[in-house]
């Protein structure tokens, strides 16, 4: 077991989550990310991609619970500390990019103190202050008329343009380690290249830390250094991007990009991921269930 | 990437004037001043009795006495000065009553929404048992109980209707509490109770509006009801309700005593509902 020290940024150890009647959503999971890097978190719908960043950041859905496992974000085990504690530690150390910009800014409030108040409770700033880091925010993430939009309701912005919004807010507060949970899925095409780039560039110039969930593996190989692969709440894959792609050791993690459509090439047919190997994995997990409810017992 | 996609808000606004909202305010308006200013207003005492006066006919009917506009009941009371009296009681109980529920049950209804699990758990259950007695007899028994009076109607209101704003509250408040900007209040470092006020409350409030005045109107009906019963003050003391009771002895031969209280009653509900509507409409920026 690794020993968490200051350098890493987060770090995720053998995580389980579970519903109220015991079926384990995430199965021992563990990942770190270093200060500054991108990791995807990979997998299909419901393999657990979101609950990771979810109980980083304290909004788990009621009916969850972290069963066992530790979350240490900037060495601070965030399990062991009381809820208040936690809120203003996670405040402080991290944010999140949220999937559906729609329904992520509060429809009646305005969008300036969406992105003020947050910076005026979690670093004390004075309301001038905390203004301006939203302008100069917006200003980076390419909003033109920034003091208008701030004046705006998120009705009045098209998709792409709140989605920059929460991004901007995102980085607002400086922090060490964002969560972004399918920010693009929401989006058409277009927009999603310019989101990812925007992500990139902030990203890159601010040093954050980003755990990346998506299920595209096209933007897997455009954002990440790391990856790691995920199937039914197990980690199938940790590996670094580049041998992901080049060199991918896990049958699953093969199947996945196997059935990634190319562009490239549109002649070729699709390939779904056999349906043998995802019972194979089914059965395995099985039996890691077993094991583990008799080792608890 | 161009930011265009900004459109005006009060686009929609300028446009004809909103109906929903002015008529109501228009009639609520005309009854809360005629409530205010009654001694001034009203011609007679609404307490006079005076038998060679007794059923005259409204004004435009022959046979009237000049000063006595809607005409007078059995007693020869001014139905006019009767009705405007009338509507200090029946606004002042609406107001009250209807306030009072409205905070109770809203108050109950965003913690069982927020706050979930135990909360939720014992006070839906208290709103199912609440929900079961039959409302009409649990009022006639609470006035029964507590003694008639206004007090006692208020009362018998705010107890028995806070379930229609703890359920309806209750359930808006959870479908906005799954809401991703909810989860974004929680990491940006708010308290709960602080992302119920500042995130939730906003967008529960339209709703909360529009039953509030549902209630006013309620409260109103249940006011002419309990009066009509003579369960809510004194006989002698001018209200619609008791008004109505009164008339219905006389419906064939002086119809104007029972028509014009409840005409009134029925413009004054008709206003809360539409106006709560209208409110709902007008603060809500997404429907705006």
């Amino acid at each position: 077991m690794t020993v968490a020290t200051h350098k890493t940024t987060l770090d995720v150890i053998n995580l389980n989550i579970a519903l109220p009647n015991g079926v384990r959503i995430l199965r021992d999971v563990s990942l770190s990310l270093e200060p500054g890097e991108v990791r995807a978190l990979v997998g299909e719908s419901g393999a657990g991609k979101s609950m990771i960043g979810k109980s980083v950041l304290g909004i788990l859905p009621p009916s969850l619970r972290v069963t066992e496992g530790e979350i240490i974000l900037e060495g601070q085990h965030l399990n062991a500390m009381s809820p208040s504690t936690r809120r203003t530690t996670v405040a402080k150390t991290a944010a999140l990019i949220p999937q559906d910009p729609l329904t992520a800014l509060n429809p009646v409030r305005k969008i300036g103190p969406q992105i003020v108040d947050p910076l005026i409770r979690i670093h004390g700033w004075s309301a001038d202050k905390a203004r301006a880091r939203a302008l100069d925010l917006l200003d980076r993430v390419h909003i033109r008329a920034p003091e208008r939009v701030m004046n705006s309701y998120p009705h009045e912005l098209s998709g792409g343009m709140r989605q920059r919004i929460l991004i901007a807010a995102a980085f607002a507060p400086s922090p060490r380690l964002i969560v972004a949970d399918e920010p693009t899925t929401a989006l058409d095409v277009t927009v999603q290249k310019q989101i990812l780039r925007l992500i990139r560039e902030l990203q890159q110039e601010t040093g954050t830390a980003v755990l990346f969930v998506t299920h595209d593996m096209g933007v897997v190989a455009k954002i990440s250094q790391k990856v790691t692969v995920l199937f039914a709440g197990k980690v199938m894959e940790d590996a670094t991007t580049k041998a992901v792609f080049t060199d991918p050791q896990h049958p699953y993690t093969r199947a996945l990009i196997a059935a990634t459509p190319s562009y490239a090439d549109l002649e070729r047919p699709f390939s779904p991921v056999p349906a043998s190997l995802i019972s194979d994995l089914h059965q395995q997990i099985a039996q890691d269930d077993a094991l583990y409810k008799g080792a608890r017992r | 990437m161009a930011d265009t996609t900004i459109s005006t808000p009060r686009a929609r606004r300028s446009g004809k004037p909103n109906l929903r909202l002015w008529l109501p305010l228009l009639w609520l308006g005309f009854v809360a001043l005629a409530a205010i200013l009654a001694p001034l207003v009203a011609p007679h005492d609404p307490l006079t009795q005076d038998l060679m006066l007794e059923r005259l006919p409204p004004f435009f009917i022959d046979g009237t006495e000049p000063g006595y506009l809607l005409g007078t009941d059995s007693l020869g009371r001014d139905v006019l000065s009767r009705m405007i009296h009338g509507a200090r009681i029946a606004l002042f109980v609406s107001l009250i009553a209807a306030t009072a529920t409205c905070l109770f049950g809203s108050v109950l209804g965003l913690v069982a929404g927020y706050f979930g699990g135990w909360w939720d758990r014992v006070i839906s259950r208290l709103v199912d048992i609440w929900m079961a007695f039959p409302p009409v007899l649990f009022a006639v028994l609470l006035v029964a109980v507590m003694g008639t009076g206004l007090t006692s109607v208020i009362a018998a209101i705010a107890l028995i209707d806070w379930t229609r704003f703890a359920r309806v509250i209750r359930a808006e408040t959870m479908v906005q509490s799954r809401m991703d900007y909810v989860d974004s209040s929680r990491i940006g470092g708010a308290r709960r109770i602080a992302t119920l006020a500042s995130e939730i409350l906003p967008n529960v409030l339209p709703s909360i509006i529009a039953l509030l005045m549902l209630e006013m109107g309620i409260a109103v009906i249940v006011e002419a009801i309990l009066s009509f019963v003579n369960l809510s003050i004194s006989s002698d003391d001018p209200t619609w309700g008791s008004m109505i009771a009164e008339g219905r002895n006389a419906i064939h031969f002086a119809w104007w005593v029972l028509l014009f209280p409840l005409i009134a009653l029925f413009l004054t509900v008709l206003s809360f509902s539409t106006l709560g509507e209208g409110l709902k409409q007008r603060f809500d920026p997404v429907l705006q």
